[in-house]
């Protein structure tokens, strides 16, 4: 049995084997093997490339560790001086004043800069010989406290001759002045309070007068003449944007000491009844400070004044801005009489070639003696950038021309028309070679020269 | 003495007349051409528009590199006040210089 069993179970197995499909192996191409190897290789090769990538991502790591712990070790250090910090201003603040006064602010960051401009001149007046005129040098000092604050001075140091009778060797006098020490405080967006020798915005001359803006050298008459070009005291100014395309409405309104008086008296002349002594009437002087060193005003109220400005672009270098500035107060000591200004400014450009401006004023004082005076007068400038013609001319195309006509009248018997033609010839930007010819017309007791031939290089910085 | 007030209208004057003028023909006659493509109107102007329309009518425009970044925020203050500038307007301004400002 044992052995029938045996016959059998091989007899079964060798007919499976039969009946059982021929050998795997036996379907798969030489061609399959080498694709299939191929594939085990490229992934023993990508096996054995992150093999690297996780050895180096291992050092990596063990540097991040180390940067992690320097860093923690900073954490400790930073919160260390933090307590201590603390536990300082705590002690400071204990022996501080109940109401401390506020710091500039942790923001504040001070910073110095220097502006201003330098002339040199040449000219020549008619009838006399020509010569270099004078050397200028006018630096403004910002110093800015924090975003807030800004404490600036402009100063004008010239070398002239000393002048005197011929032949009796005068030598050069250098003059150093104050143009304006004024500190801004902008309190808001709207309102700058400034105090100090502030340019008084009677009109726009006196504010953008620097030698490389103006194009023509000699100051208009009536701002050289007739109005103050800087008063001591305080001031609010500011600006409101109307809508988006840049226009404004501008205000300033102060208070200063305002004009004074050479003598004292409310007399029109220095001398009563002598024109030739000179106008009585000082309209820069009167700083608070007087020859004995006593400080007070010279007359018992100060001026005020003010100004409205209106601003409109209707696209950049097209624009059109009017104003309208005056001032009032007491000239004489006595307090007895006013002296008032009012000033029309009106500027237009017209693309970045053309633009006319000009200032009408008219001022009137009481006197003791020559009843109510009254000082006028206006100028108009035009000037042309000849680039704006296209020649494409290198020296044509950095030239501007320039002119202007001036009327004064002083009120006292002086009247003068000048008409100024220049030109303007931009060496840079900053540095401008100008030349003017000046026509006067002036007569009365206190008439100016003749005409005067100028050349001026001024340079902006 | 009284004086009499003599009325002068002198040749200058007249030439000066004539002199705005010519600039304002020349002006017009050069300008560009007014744009045909429609502009949306209530689009902001930028810092660079407003450093053109303020401060050229004075001077000409200065170059952001001619000052650093701390330089420019002072003078733009005291443009601020010099020339009566909007605080947005003069903000906008001085992001405009102080992007491209010298080191």
């Amino acid at each position: 049995m044992k052995m029938r069993s045996i016959i059998l179970s091989v007899a079964a197995g060798c007919a499976m084997g039969l009946l059982l499909p021929p050998r795997a192996t036996a379907a798969v191409s030489d061609d399959d093997f080498n694709a299939l190897k191929n594939q085990v290789q490229q992934l023993n090769d990508q096996v054995q490339e992150l093999k690297r990538e996780h050895q180096q991502d291992g050092v990596t790591h063990n540097e991040d560790q180390m940067k992690i712990q320097q860093l923690q070790q900073q954490v400790g250090e930073t919160q260390m001086l933090a307590t201590n910090a603390a536990q300082k201003a705590e002690a400071v603040s204990k022996v501080q004043s109940a109401y401390p006064i506020p710091a500039s602010g942790p923001g504040a960051r001070h910073n110095f800069t220097m502006a201003g401009d330098a002339e040199v001149q040449f000219g020549k007046t008619a009838g006399q010989h020509s010569g270099f005129a004078l050397a200028d040098f006018a630096p403004i000092f910002l110093f800015r406290a924090n975003d807030n604050i800004l404490f600036e001075a402009g100063f004008d140091t010239t070398l002239q001759n000393a002048g005197g009778p011929p032949g009796t060797g005068g030598g050069a006098n250098t003059t150093f002045s104050l143009s304006f020490a004024q500190l801004d405080y902008l309190w808001n967006d709207y309102v700058t309070v400034v105090a100090g020798d502030m340019l008084l915005p009677l009109g726009t001359y006196n504010e953008r007068s620097a030698g490389w803006l103006t194009k023509i050298p000699d100051a208009p008459l009536l701002d050289d003449q007739l109005l103050p070009g800087s008063g001591v005291g305080v001031q609010l100014r500011g600006a409101v944007p109307v809508g988006d395309n840049g226009q404004s409405l501008t205000y300033a309104v102060y208070g200063v000491n305002g004009p004074g008086s050479v003598t004292g008296s409310g007399s029109a002349f220095q001398t009563p009844g002598d024109p030739a002594s000179g106008a009585n009437l000082d309209l820069g002087s009167n700083v608070g400070i007087l020859g004995d060193g006593t400080q007070q005003n010279l007359h018992s109220n100060p001026s005020g004044g003010g100004r409205i400005g209106w601003f409109y672009p209707w696209k950049p270098h097209y624009d059109v801005e009017l104003g309208l500035s005056g001032q009032s107060g007491e000239w004489d000591d006595a307090g007895n009489h006013l002296w008032s200004a009012a000033v029309l400014d009106a500027a237009v450009h017209i693309g970045p070639y053309f633009e006319v401006k000009g200032e009408y004023a008219n001022t009137w004082y009481g006197t003791d003696d020559a009843g109510t005076v009254h000082p006028h007068g206006l100028w108009v400038q035009a000037a042309y950038k000849l680039a704006g013609l296209n020649l494409d001319f290198p020296v044509v195309n950095d030239l501007e021309l320039v002119n202007r006509y001036d009327h004064e009248n002083d009120g006292l018997g002086t009247e003068t028309d000048r008409y100024t033609a220049g030109y303007v010839y931009y060496l840079t930007s900053t540095l401008l070679f100008e030349g003017d010819y000046e026509f006067l017309h002036s007569r009365g007791p206190a008439a100016l020269p003749s005409n005067l031939f100028v050349l001026q290089l001024s340079y902006g910085f | 003495m009284v004086m009499k007030k003599q009325k002068v209208i002198s040749c200058g004057s007249w030439m000066l007349v004539g002199a705005c003028l010519i600039g304002l023909g020349l002006s017009l006659a050069y300008a560009a051409p007014p744009e045909t493509k429609k502009t949306d109107t209530k689009k902001k102007l930028t810092g660079a528009e407003l450093y053109a329309i303020n401060c050229n009518r004075c001077h000409p425009e200065r170059y952001p590199t001619e000052f650093t970044s701390a330089q420019w925020k002072t003078i733009v203050i005291h443009m601020r006040v010099r020339a009566n500038l909007p605080a947005a307007q003069a903000k906008l301004i001085l992001k405009y210089l102080q992007e491209d400002s010298g080191n």
